[in-house]
């Protein structure tokens, strides 16, 4: 397959457009620099279809997405913001239709069925898209969910890899751009692919909980919790679930914001359950036992740590140490004998 | 049948959401005869949230809209406000309006220049409207001092997708309002740190104010260019014959926005009071008059109802009245409850959308309920008529920015803006005010700048009220969104949400026909909208279709389409084998 020219087709399905809306703030590369060529490695990518930024409308923007699933817009990377409904809870109505073309309505999930057999590579940007997100949220009302549970686990591209998830509600800006960026590098041979966890996260942006990379957990460490709104402590008392969300809102983009750091409790909103527990009630404490777990491992790990510190100075003390007792002892002698004198 | 033709569009791009038009055309007379717009999709938030925490739905009712979340924000945490009795403190209240104000320069930006823009560029003028192109690049531009374009092409140039001078500068622009907006959100979209009782942050320093007011000032810059630029080509575009594009009656609503932090409450009571000293007036225009400004009138008067959406309208009566005594309708939100039934596609003479038919009824006035558009074209009308704030003159709204030298920008010198109310609302003046309402909210902010260091000053820093939170209460959060009033309303009972309704701008502009067979606002703009679109009428593409849907700026968390049609169609699902 040549890869000098790849189309983005970027379909937008129960979503609220929070992910395209975030990627246009993307920092390192911007929105701009990707889709004008202007980085070496990444040129040739064009948006062939994307509902809220596309100049064509109607039977126009309807027609590329035929075209792609016949093949013309190959070879091509599908992106999905938002989630995919269960439309045979529709009844004879419809939970997400996305074009019509001659009369006929097209519904996310036949655009979908038919652009995954073709396409390059597949990427779910947001949490709505990997995992079903904010609509799936209990009673999960039109049975929505995301595309890795859609596709499954086993199915993969043109390129051979598996659905690529992107998580967040929206995900960081940067998050995104660098994600679909690495795909297109590894895919042109000029870097590795990302290594997925069993959630499909990279697991170099999301390896680390929110609570590890955490601004503000010198606070924790030290045991300063805020207990109200606006004090300086540890979020976790305030419902911060920091510990069991994996995230690197260190700051939003460009250095500014972030979750945590501004003062605001996580509430895991890159997780496959949000917004159900264990990510909600969003005002009530994390469940206990990873802070238990993390504390006795913390004490040893303490303890651990504090002899590696003090070990070459236990070390360089210890060939001492018989000569020292010696002297004590020589010492104590002096004193009983001092004493005797007495 | 000779001269008429269908035509249904979906998606309609480059708004936010799932929206379609089905509409008849009359090619002899060149006029669009009959329209629908709908909503092909639902999620059931108000579903998601019966049994949740009030606070909740402060975040999750966001995820409706990732173009304009805080206003769903600040909203619902009015309303949660509200329902837990509880009054933040001025700088709760003040650092919650600089995330909102950060939004609307964004918010605005994007709308005039990224999504409607490329209507007007180069590329759409020389493939649709063929005859202007030449007259264009004849004409000079008035305001070329500010925005530095000679001629009218050559804004039309700048807005190219993707490659023009505007379009590009414009989406750079629009990331200092976010970044504004994060420094107090945490993160934008989806703001994390509203809370009932005023706001999660910590560590505020006047650093903070001064990183807001440093990145405020490039958005100040650029509203000088935007709205230059935009009152030449809106100028020239109207002369063109547009004034009846996309136009309908004077029937306008707006609830207002910018609180004075010290005037703010959480009592219900006192609404009407606090709402009338908010920087942005609210109101309701009836045939051109101004006929109310009292928020707690216009709660009263807001009625649901069902209309053509795919919806069960068999609900009770819980709520009898407001907390000030008012009798409560019915269908008034705070009764009103979401019950979906799905039903069949295109049925055009039955029920044909996800999107409800807000009504507001004039119960002290006529009794009627009346199709009301909501936007920035309605809210510059209000509160230019109001005549409370001090830019209000009866019929403009003047103001001042001041002068910023910043490398990339072009207008340096402090400038003068007058927004004067137009003929008509049409498709042009909502964009026009659109653009205005980016100097004015910047404006505002500058203000609030002010207000929030002198809150410093005097020590008031403290950001959240603490509280005991009630086992029942009842609230309304009410505030203008950047394409109109959005509405929040909560029913708590054990703790927890019993009864949660809200409406986001577009449920009112997208709606459908009324039980009184009143067609929405998007709809009556475009019945009898003429059509300018040159070409053979068989492929016409409906340029002035999406102009006039565009001007709204819609928002539905879907996309509504609309269809063009070489004859009449017959709709039917497409159980869609893939053509491979
Ligand atoms: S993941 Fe969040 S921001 Fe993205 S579409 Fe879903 S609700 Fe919107
Ligand atoms: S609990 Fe939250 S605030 Fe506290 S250290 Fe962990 S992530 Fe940070
Ligand atoms: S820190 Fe938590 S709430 Fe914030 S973005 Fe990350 S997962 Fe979402």
């Amino acid at each position: 397959m040549s890869l000098e020219e790849i189309n983005l087709i970027w379909l937008e399905g129960q979503d609220c457009a929070g992910c395209t809306i975030s990627i246009k703030q993307a920092s390192n590369p911007t929105l701009i620099d990707i889709l004008t060529g202007a980085i070496p490695g990444l040129g040739g990518l064009k948006l062939a279809f994307h509902p809220t930024l596309m100049f064509e409308w109607g039977e126009d923007a309807a027609k590329v997405l035929i075209d792609a699933m016949e093949g013309k817009y190959d070879p091509f990377v599908l992106i999905l913001e938002g989630a995919i409904p269960d439309e045979g809870k529709a009844g004879e109505g419809v939970f997400c239709g996305i074009a019509d073309y001659e009369g006929k309505l097209l519904k996310l999930s036949d655009v979908i069925d038919g652009l995954a057999k073709r396409c390059a590579a597949a990427v779910a940007i947001g949490t709505c898209a990997s995992y079903g997100g904010i609509p799936h949220g209990n009673p999960n009302p039109t049975g929505a969910k995301g595309l890795l549970d859609y596709l499954g686990r086993d199915w993969t591209g043109g390129l051979g890899l598996p659905v690529i998830c992107v998580p967040g509600c929206p995900p960081r800006p940067d998050n995104m751009v660098q994600v679909l960026g690495q795909a297109v590098l590894a895919a042109r041979g000029l870097a590795p692919l990302p290594e997925l966890d069993e959630w499909h996260r990279p697991v170099a942006l999301f390896g680390s909980t929110m609570h590890e990379l955490c601004p503000i957990c010198g606070f924790y460490a030290e045991g300063t919790d805020a207990h109200g709104f606006g004090e300086t402590g540890c979020l976790g008392a305030l419902g911060c679930k920091g510990i069991i969300s994996h995230c690197n809102n260190t700051t939003w983009v460009d250095g500014y914001g972030g979750c945590t750091g501004t003062g605001v409790p996580c509430f895991g909103c890159t997780e496959p359950e949000f917004p159900d527990p264990p990510t909600s009630p969003f005002f009530a404490k994390a469940p206990a036992m990873p802070f238990i777990i993390e504390n006795i491992t913390g004490m040893l790990a303490h303890a651990e740590m504090g002899f590696e510190r003090f070990k070459p100075i236990i070390e360089s003390l210890l060939p001492q140490i018989p000569e020292f007792i010696e002297v004590l002892d020589k010492q104590m002698e002096e004193e009983k004998d001092k004493g005797r004198k007495i | 049948m000779v001269g008429e033709r269908e035509i249904t569009i979906e998606p309609i791009t480059r708004i936010e959401g799932h929206l379609g038009v089905h509409a008849k055309l009359d090619t002899d007379a060149r006029k669009i005869s009959d329209a629908y717009a709908y909503s092909p999709m639902f999620r059931g938030f108000e579903i998601i949230l019966v049994g949740r925490e009030p606070s909740e739905a402060v975040m999750i009712t966001q995820r409706s809209c990732g173009v304009c979340p805080v206003p769903h924000a600040l909203s619902s945490v009015i309303a949660c406000d509200q329902a837990y009795g509880v009054t933040p403190p001025p700088m709760g209240v003040t650092l919650r309006d600089f995330v909102h104000g950060a939004e609307q320069l964004y918010d605005s930006e994007i709308g005039v220049i990224n999504l409607e823009g490329p209507d007007y560029s180069e590329v759409a003028i020389k493939k649709f409207n063929t005859g202007w192109w030449e007259e264009a690049q004849n004409k000079k531009a008035e305001r070329s001092g500010v925005h530095g374009f000679a001629t009218i092409a050559d804004i039309m140039t700048a807005l190219n997708p993707l490659a023009g001078e505007l379009y590009l500068r414009s989406l750079l622009v629009q990331k200092t309002a976010h970044n504004m907006a994060t420094i107090f959100g945490a993160k934008h979209p989806h703001v994390h740190s509203f809370v009932p009782g005023g706001i999660a942050k910590i560590n505020l320093s006047v650093s903070d104010i001064e990183s807001y007011l440093t990145l405020l000032m490039r958005n100040v810059a650029f509203a000088k260019e935007l709205v230059a630029a935009s009152d030449d080509l809106l100028d020239f575009v109207l002369a063109q014959g547009y004034e009846d594009v996309g136009a309908r009656e004077k029937n306008l609503y707006s609830v207002g926005a910018y609180d004075d932090p010290e005037a703010y409450s959480a009592n219900y009571g006192e609404m009407t009071d606090w709402a009338r000293k908010r920087m942005v007036s609210p109101g309701v225009i009836l045939n051109g008059e101004l006929v109310t400004t009292d928020l707690i009138e216009q709660n009263v008067g807001v009625r649901e109802f069902i209309g053509r959406g795919w919806y069960s309208d068999q609900w009770q009566q819980e709520v009898e009245t407001d907390p000030a005594g008012n009798k409560v309708a019915l269908e008034h939100p705070w009764n009103k409850r979401t019950l979906p039934k799905p039903g069949e596609y295109a049925k055009w003479d039955s029920k044909y959308t996800w999107v409800t038919s807000p009504r507001w009824w004039n119960w002290k006035g006529d009794g009627k309920n009346h199709v009301v558009e909501l936007g920035p074209l309605a809210r510059m009308w209000v509160t230019a008529k109001a005549g409370i704030v001090p830019a209000s003159t009866g019929n403009s709204l003047k103001f001042e920015l001041p002068a910023a030298l910043i490398p990339g920008f072009k207008c340096a010198d402090k400038m003068d803006f007058e927004w004067k109310i137009p003929a008509k609302p049409n498709a042009i003046e909502r964009v026009r005010a659109r653009a205005y309402y980016n100097a004015y909210s910047a404006c505002c902010m500058l203000e609030k700048v002010m207000k929030a260091l002198d809150l410093m000053k005097a020590g008031k820093t403290k950001v959240w009220t603490r509280y005991e939170k009630p086992e029942e209460g009842i609230g309304v959060g009410m505030v203008e969104a950047m394409r109109g009033s959005c509405q929040h309303w909560c029913v708590m009972k054990k703790g927890v949400i019993y009864n949660y309704q809200y409406q986001a701008p577009t449920t009112w502009n997208a709606s459908g026909r009324d039980p009184d067979e009143n067609p929405g606002p998007y709809e009556e703009a475009l019945i009898n909208s003429p059509i300018t679109e040159t070409g053979d009428a068989a492929g016409w593409k409906g340029i002035d279709i999406v102009r006039t849907i565009r001007s709204f700026d819609p928002c539905l968390g879907c996309a509504v389409s609309v269809h063009i049609g070489k004859k009449i169609v017959k709709h039917e699902l497409l159980p869609f084998a893939t053509p491979l």
